[in-house]
């Protein structure tokens, strides 16, 4: 009985929140681009002949500029560079979600576990944080995808490695918050346990706010990824954005003005950033209302 | 309005000020500079410790050895030594230093100086750390005048005329205490070679001004700079621009964009360099203990012969080296004529999926159900192929040879590395297939060594080869070669291991890289290449790219100019926008005050 | 990297509330030593897992035989068990020595100050061309909101930011590459003299530069931004319009000054990590700073240059934290008196 109503009015919450969302251009904007990428990495394999990815069965000459029945052209192989683009967006994108999700759940838990038991517990949880957040992350994420077994899960494990700490301390700080507030405290005086508080009270309002940032997560983890790749840390065996344009810039792609090898990977990693940047300020601009329009 | 006109009057006159003695500069006459523009690694000038092949090139232009490589032909050619002997037990060397040579302070060069070089990389083990293997087989080094040098040798060795180490001043380097913690930096540094370091900023720039006491030809030029590029496309850049004259270590793809550029030339150089494909079937270390995790399915030369039918070198040159090297076949590279070896027919093992197929058929492996092969215990046949990063051409290659072997039922997983940790994995055994390669020397003694059951690495992974190469003929063959001074037995012994290597598919060589570079040919009108009929500029086992660069007379050497000119039009313009800016602001603001 | 809607986090009001002004001040300390002691401890031991031989890789594709590897590992202490090469590695460290980089043969800590102008030089242009750009747009955004100024101006700083930089850096080698060298920091031929140097300078350092302002300055219009659209409807501001001031010095004598706080503790945190940062810019235009000197070192597996180098930029990052959390005490007199 409870719990339908409480289902109810969350329903109708996330129903006010949509009509919000809706009203901020930019956001719907980013949302629509989104999808439209999402769908065409998803529907890659239908729409396209994965064989063409294989060197030993590519028919293009090296590095020719867009026609001939190559729409973006072909890379230093002779494959071509539309094909390599749809299918290195599966991987750029699984990268971004992959790293952010790993990254959210750490980042949540210790957040939360520092915030809600304090004490040395939070002591010690903190230092560990500054100890990630002071690193730079460009070196930790280096020398974490040669430690680990080359491969793409590594570099995810070590992406969302470097990305944490931002949003335990984001976590943390909106934990505080919320249960400083007095429904909290009432809720102590009924004699609810730990779990019940952070279950019911602290992870519903605090995650919201986490959603909203860390859809720039996602973001920042393609960057992060294609800075690794151009590093030379990156994994071949996985095509992404970030491999393409290091094999671009390792044959010289740059001197010969192949501007369609170059610009294709590079821009697509910017419009999926861009776009995730704007649906996460809508998402903050809708759950912060003093940013809002009035 | 009075202020902001002040202002502008103010900012020109300072602008003009300033610039004046910035064209002044370049109206005296300027040295003539080849500059050239370097990506690789150069760490230290110290020449005991410069082991990074850059070091060692400009180690070459600052010292002289004891002999040298004709520009011709690699051939031994006279250095500090102008003639010399060999007793008939072939383990006395008696080399005659010519006279009236000077280190670059003014000091005589004489046979002191050679044996305290060697006797010290002999004695000290940080003097060792670049060329200590040269030194391993010597019993003594003595200088009985200052004219001649004897070298006694425990066993005979093959390499004497090909001693690649640098004779350092002895009333300089005795006065070092710790040879590890000398930087060689007291400029001008005293050498012997034809230029003289003068400048040394680490990770920036190297400058050398012509050694006028050098013992041979003088450089028609006055200074030589190195400057260091981390990216390969902006050093093209550079040479667009004229901020350097020569650039090396060009991919195919600049190669090919650079060749129709107005006021460039390319220059397109036979390699001494492999490139091979190490196959991991006997990783045992020096003491014959096994290491690594390779696939087992490798031990079965029948595999080995399969893989090697499915790679196309040929394809492999034309796609991912862009056509710009030779296929490969024997260990020697191609360049090296007198000693390359190639496969004659009956010896060919031919680029034919058909016949890898077969092979693999025969042999009792059959295809899974997803097409790939299983080996004898019902696993799908899956090698790793590590390869290095950093490394442009090596992705393409690993790419072809995993579509190739992909086509005849061997699964393969590229692993790019770093070459820190390809090395690691290398000398641990740790790998299944392996894109490597090797730089040879005119002397073909230190690739074939690369082959000996001696220097496979110890159980710590120490030692430097990684395809692990142990057999009973190529050692007999080896040790023959070293010890045989009549060089027609020895071109055969060298072929002789190169054909036993080729046959047991230990490493599969796929090509002799074309050494790509580009020069500024409106202000160099030619440069000593090495060997002479279509050498390199860069990168030579000599210093005749340098010493003989000859720029074309009436050029304007400068390369500055413009640099400077649109560096006083930026400071202008941010001047003059941000004083412009502040005026405007004060005079709204004050304007605001007086509402 | 840090995401430019993420606003930097105030100081405690909790605990500034108990703690007195110099209390506050040596908690804060302290914490930044006791993170820069973790960094150090956990860094020794980062490295130590790090794959591949430092030794190996000196002697790699020379001729070194396997008694003179040997030799070279225990001439570095590599052949002693972990603990005891912490213990020398701290005592060094106590007497400022950095140890010695494999690659170069020469003192981490020379390296270290070697390039330690030209990152200051480029961060410190670039950061400072960045905060006046980006407090200059993010003011007028804000103050106009909705309008095309802030549609414009925020979207291109947004679109500058989304981009790697390295492959921002890359096209504007291609674009700009003609009239600007590519390479280093001075040309070796500049006449000497202060007038020459200084523009030789100036012009190697613009390509670089502008990259990482282009990269940089969106953090510092958004939060600059949003900071102004906050105080847009205080109080403070309906009396100073109501005292007939024009719009303009409501703006800049006002509003401005408020909604800079939050940005002082955001450029402090910052300039911590953009030394991090400049990495990629420093490795397309070979610019001989930190980050080149970081790229090489993991490339070439270089352990004491890497750990040096960790230990200096993270230190960087825990003073400008403190910095910045000890100025917004100073200047912000609602966190003083909490």
């Amino acid at each position: 009985m409870t719990s339908a109503i409480v289902w109810r009015r969350r329903r109708a919450a996330a129903g006010r929140l949509w009509d919000q969302f809706r009203s901020q251009r930019g956001g719907l904007f980013g949302l629509v681009i989104l999808a439209v990428i999402v769908l065409l990495a998803l529907l890659a394999p239908v729409i396209t002949d994965p064989s063409g990815l294989d060197v030993t069965h590519a028919t293009g000459g090296a590095l020719k500029p867009p026609g001939d029945g190559f729409l973006l052209g072909t890379d230093e192989t002779g494959r071509s560079v539309l094909l390599l683009l749809l299918w290195g967006s599966r991987v750029s994108l699984l990268v971004g979600f992959a790293a952010t999700l790993l990254c959210v759940g750490i980042g949540t838990i210790v957040g939360i576990v520092m915030a809600h038991f304090g004490g040395w517990v939070q002591a010690v949880l903190m230092r560990v944080t500054d100890f990630f957040l002071v690193l730079p992350s460009l070196v930790l994420a280096a020398v974490l995808s040669t430690v680990l077994t080359p491969g793409i899960g590594s570099i995810i494990i070590a992406i969302a490695a470097t990305a944490w700490p931002t949003t335990a301390r984001l976590v943390r700080s909106q934990t505080l918050a919320v249960e400083s507030r007095p429904y909290i405290e009432r809720s102590w005086a009924l004699g609810a346990g730990h779990w019940h508080v952070i279950g019911k009270h602290v992870l519903p309002a605090v995650l919201p706010l986490v959603f909203a940032n860390t859809t720039l997560t996602v973001g920042q983890s393609i960057i992060t990824e294609s800075t690794l790749a151009f590093l030379g840390l990156g994994d071949p065996n996985s095509a992404s954005w970030g491999e393409m344009l290091h094999n671009a810039l390792q044959v010289g792609a740059v001197t010969a003005r192949a501007w369609w090898y170059l610009l294709p990977p590079g821009l697509a990693i910017g419009v999926v950033v861009l776009a995730f940047m704007m649906c996460g300020r809508a998402l903050e601009a809708v759950l912060n209302p003093r940013l809002r329009e009035r | 309005m009075r202020i902001r006109r002040l202002g502008i009057g103010v900012i020109a006159m300072g602008v003009a000020i300033l610039s004046a003695p910035v064209v002044h500069a370049q109206d005296t006459a300027q040295p003539k500079i080849l500059r050239v523009g370097v990506t690789g690694t150069y760490a230290t000038m110290n020449p005991f410790t410069a082991y990074h092949l850059g070091d060692t090139e400009v180690g070459r232009v600052m010292y002289a050895f004891l002999t040298s490589y004709s520009q011709q032909d690699y051939s031994p050619a006279p250095g500090l030594a102008d003639k010399w002997q060999v007793s008939s037990d072939k383990l006395t060397w008696t080399y005659h230093i010519r006279s009236g040579m000077k280190w670059s302070d003014g000091q005589p060069i004489t046979a002191k100086d050679v044996a305290w070089t060697f006797n010290k990389i002999m004695t000290d083990k940080t003097a060792a750390t670049a060329n200590g293997n040269f030194v391993t087989d010597f019993d003594t080094v003595t200088a009985p005048d200052d004219s001649d040098v004897v070298i006694k040798t425990k066993a005979p060795q093959a390499t004497m005329l090909a001693l690649d180490i640098p004779i350092v001043p002895e009333h300089v380097w005795s006065k070092v205490t710790d040879v590890g913690k000398y930087d060689n930096l007291q400029y001008p540094v005293v050498g012997s070679g034809p230029f003289t370091l003068t400048n040394f900023t680490q990770g920036q720039s190297i400058t050398l001004k012509a050694n006028p006491d050098y013992y041979g030809d003088k450089p028609a030029y006055d200074q030589l700079e190195f400057r260091h590029y981390d990216n390969e496309d902006a050093a093209v850049q550079g040479l667009k621009n004229g901020d350097v004259d020569v650039v090396s270590g060009l991919t195919p793809t600049q190669y090919a964009a650079l060749q129709n550029t107005p006021n460039i030339t390319v220059n397109k150089a036979r390699g001494g360099r492999q490139n091979d494909l190490l196959v991991n079937y006997q990783a045992q270390t020096n003491t014959n203990q096994p290491v690594g995790d390779a696939n087992p399915v490798l031990k079965d030369p029948k595999v080995r012969l399969a893989i090697a039918q499915s790679i196309d070198v040929k394809t492999l040159v034309d796609k991912a080296y862009g056509g710009l090297a030779e296929p490969g076949s024997g260990m020697v590279p191609a360049v090296f004529g007198t000693w390359h070896w190639s496969p004659d027919a009956s010896q060919e093992q031919k680029f034919d999926l058909t016949a890898a197929a077969k092979t693999l058929d025969d042999a009792g492996y059959q295809k899974g159900a997803d097409g790939v092969r299983l080996d004898k215990s019902g696993k799908p046949i899956t090698l790793r192929l590590v390869i290095d990063s950093g490394v442009p051409n090596e992705n393409a290659s690993a790419q072809f040879i995993k579509g190739w072997l992909g086509q005849v039922g061997i699964g393969v997983t590229v692993q790019a590395l770093s070459s820190d940790a390809v090395t690691d994995a290398g000398s641990k055994g740790q790998y299944d297939l392996q894109l490597n390669g090797w730089t040879g020397n005119p002397d073909p003694d230190a690739l074939l060594s690369i082959q000996i059951c001696a220097n496979r690495p110890d159980a710590d992974g120490n030692g430097n080869t990684e395809n692990f190469m142990c057999d009973p003929q190529i050692d007999a063959l080896y040790k023959q070669q070293l010890s045989e001074t009549d060089q027609a037995k020895r071109v055969k012994d060298v072929k002789d291991l190169q054909a036993r290597l080729y046959s047991l598919d230990s490493s599969i060589v796929i090509a002799y890289p074309n050494v790509l570079e580009a020069y500024r040919s409106d202000r160099w009108a030619s440069f000593g290449l090495q060997p002479a009929q279509g050498g390199s500029i860069t990168h030579q086992n000599g210093y005749y790219g340098y010493l003989l660069a000859k720029p074309v007379d009436s050029a304007a050497a400068g390369g500055g100019n413009t640099g400077l000119i649109v560096g006083i039009v930026v400071v202008v313009v941010i001047v003059l926008g941000g004083g412009a800016f502040l005026l405007s602001r004060r005079r709204r603001a004050s304007a605001d005050e007086r509402e | 990297m840090t995401t430019p809607a993420t606003a930097p986090e105030l100081a405690e009001p909790g605990t500034a509330a108990r703690a007195g002004g110099a209390r506050y001040v040596l908690g804060k300390v302290g914490g930044a030593v006791v993170s820069l002691f973790v960094v150090v401890v956990l860094g020794f031991f980062l490295f130590r897992v790090l794959p591949g031989d430092p030794i190996r890789l000196m002697s790699r594709n020379t001729s070194v035989g396997t008694k003179q590897v040997a030799e070279l590992r225990h001439q570095f202490g590599l052949d002693k068990p972990l603990p005891a090469q912490f213990a020398d590695y701290v005592v060094a460290l106590a007497h400022g020595d950095l140890g010695v980089s494999l690659k170069f043969s020469r003192p981490v800590s020379d390296l270290i100050l070697q390039a330690l102008w030209p990152t200051l030089l480029l961060v410190g242009v670039a950061t400072l061309i960045s905060i006046l750009l980006g407090l200059w747009q993010g003011t007028r955004a804000g103050w106009r909101r909705g309008t095309g100024f802030d549609r414009f101006s925020t979207g291109t700083a947004l679109a500058l930011w989304s981009a790697p930089t390295f492959w921002l850096g890359m096209i504007f080698l291609v674009v700009l590459g003609s009239w600007f060298p590519t390479q280093g920091i001075v040309d070796p031929d500049t006449p000497a003299g202060f007038l020459p140097q200084f523009l030789d300078v100036l012009h190697h350092l613009t390509l670089p530069c502008l990259t990482l302002v282009a990269v940089l300055y969106a953090q510092y219009l958004l939060v600059m931004r949003s900071s102004v659209v906050e105080e847009m409807d205080a109080d403070y501001l309906t009396t100073a319009r109501a005292k007939g001031l024009r719009d303009d010095v409501v703006r800049s004598r006002h509003a401005v000054p408020n909604a800079l706080l939050p940005t002082v503790t955001l450029i402090f945190i910052n300039l911590g990590f953009v030394v991090g940062g400049a990495v990629s810019v420093e490795a397309v235009y070979s610019w001989p700073g930190l980050g080149l000197l970081l790229y090489q070192s993991i490339a070439d597996h270089d352990g004491p240059l890497l750990q040096g180098l960790l230990l200096v930029l993270a230190g960087a990052v825990l003073v400008m934290n403190l910095i910045g959390d000890l100025l917004l005490r100073v200047i912000d007199p609602r966190v003083r008196a909490a």
